[in-house]
């Protein structure tokens, strides 16, 4: 029995199998909610942080988890955008804002983790990370291993959370105005342009690992690989236009609320 | 506490190290078989002893009778014995060749014969070849017998025989997973295993043809 989803070079079959170190982590991500936000969680906050862990289940969990870490990069994708892009704003914006102020009785974890989600560095970080995780002799690597995969799944949620934290910051004392936020968002769909366009308009499949998978639903190895460009573009694309769209109006509402507007 | 070397001194042991470990585990006929390819110019794996392109007859999927020195006479060929209900192997390998040739020159293309050999003639009928052929390249032939005859034809060529896996009714076939490929008219001398990638037969293949039409004088 595997306990994280990595690529095995079995035929795929439609039949359930359990990845118990998933169950343990979803677990633990409730667990924790839990115990930080006693007493203090708002019920949207709560939700918002349900709706995150369950994004994260629905992407490491079979189906989902399973064909994408060994079978089709176009689902590997899948988990991607939902692992670095939806989850991330879901789970930081259900954390209760009281419970991130534990940070200040750890001055040096606090410097390191204000440092890491400065918006440039945090940019940075992101689409380094994004490439890196992207680098065919890598994924290669680290998805024929569990702890690899683990390794993948886990980076995607960490710079996710890097990426997302100067939008969506629970902490008071660290809110950028809503243009910036916006501007933010809006590099980034220029950035993702770059792995998009490698992987949509590759002559040859990259990654090894899917390119030899025993075959699922009919895909070509190139076909599979330029959907997973598109779903890195398309869906990335309406995760930073709705989260555009959503600042924009609380900016037009918080400008239409001010004194004299 | 375990110290661990570090720096660029600690880093370029360790590499030192994973390196000697990884040249450690190949075998000495793996790593003949790499001297061998990497003389050849080629990526698939060159044999150390050629193999003589076989005079056999199987019927292909149209019935006819199907005299592999003759109808592939001229062309390179790549010769490949496995089964349509096949989950991983041979579907793989047909698919990569099949994307690989849709992207070369049509007189290169032309100049390319795909030769699959079914080792489960119980199964695979000759319309259910055709169709699955016809999946990854209409030009692919497919090719049926005895598996008496099929496996003979695979001692000859030096590859294991089929042995079928299971009783019920939806039984794997054990087969030979590596591509024989043929110059134009001379034995092969280069094979490709399971796990090679399109990349591969994308060098390779219009090189084959070159040095076929170097060969022949065309």
């Amino acid at each position: 029995m595997q306990w994280w989803c990595a690529a095995q070079g079995i035929p795929w079959e439609w039949t359930w199998r359990p990845y118990p170190g998933v169950w343990l982590f979803v677990g633990f991500l409730v667990l924790t909610y839990g115990w930080l936000a006693r007493r203090r969680g708002s019920r949207l906050r709560t939700t918002s942080f349900i709706a995150g862990v369950l994004v994260l289940w629905l992407a490491l969990d079979w189906p989902v988890g399973a064909l994408g870490s060994g079978y089709l990069a176009s689902l590997h994708m899948v988990q991607f955008v939902l692992i670095s892009l939806v989850a991330p704003p879901l789970l930081l914006y259900g954390l209760p804002p009281e419970a991130l102020a534990g940070l200040h009785g750890r001055p040096r974890l606090y410097n390191v983790w204000r440092r890491v989600t400065n918006p440039l560095l945090a940019i940075l970080l992101y689409n380094a990370t994004v490439v890196a995780t992207h680098w065919p002799a890598l994924v290669d690597v680290l998805m024929a291993s569990q702890p690899g995969s683990f390794a993948i799944d886990m980076t995607w949620l960490v710079a996710g959370a890097i990426y997302w934290w100067p939008v969506v910051c629970p902490v008071p004392e660290r809110r950028f105005p809503y243009v910036a936020k916006i501007g933010y968002l809006l590099l980034n769909t220029i950035l993702n342009t770059l792995p998009y366009a490698f992987l949509v308009f590759g002559e040859l499949p990259f990654y090894a690992t899917y390119e030899l998978a025993p075959p699922v639903g009919g895909l070509s190895a190139r076909e599979d690989q330029r959907i997973a460009g598109l779903i890195m573009k398309l869906g990335g694309g309406v995760v930073f236009w709705t989260a555009i769209g959503i600042l924009f109006f609380r900016w037009y509402r918080a400008e239409e609320g001010r004194p004299g507007a | 506490m375990r110290d661990y070397p570090t720096g660029s001194g600690g880093i370029a042991l360790a590499l030192l190290v994973a390196v000697a470990v990884a040249a450690c585990g190949r075998t000495a006929e793996q790593r003949d078989a790499d001297r061998r390819a990497r003389e050849s110019g080629y990526r698939g794996v060159a044999l150390a002893e050629p193999v003589q392109r076989p005079d056999f007859t199987l019927t292909d999927t149209e019935g006819r009778p199907f005299r592999f020195v003759d109808e592939t006479k001229g062309f390179v060929t790549l010769l490949f014995f496995g089964y349509t209900h096949c989950p991983d192997i041979c579907p793989v390998q047909m698919a990569n060749i099949a994307s690989v040739l849709s992207d070369l020159p049509s007189p290169v293309q032309r100049a390319i014969k795909t030769v699959f050999v079914t080792t489960d003639p119980e199964r695979d009928t000759p319309d259910r070849m055709r169709q699955w052929l016809a999946g990854f390249d209409r030009g692919f032939i497919g090719l049926r017998g005895d598996l008496e005859q099929v496996n003979e034809i695979q001692r000859q060529l030096r590859l294991a025989p089929a042995v079928r896996m299971g009783e019920t009714t939806d039984y794997a076939v054990g087969h030979a997973s590596q591509v024989l490929a043929f110059g134009a008219d001379g034995p092969a001398r280069l094979v490709y295993p399971s796990g090679t990638r399109q990349a591969d037969w994308a060098h390779d293949l219009p090189r084959l043809v070159d040095e076929a039409r170097a060969t022949s004088g065309r």
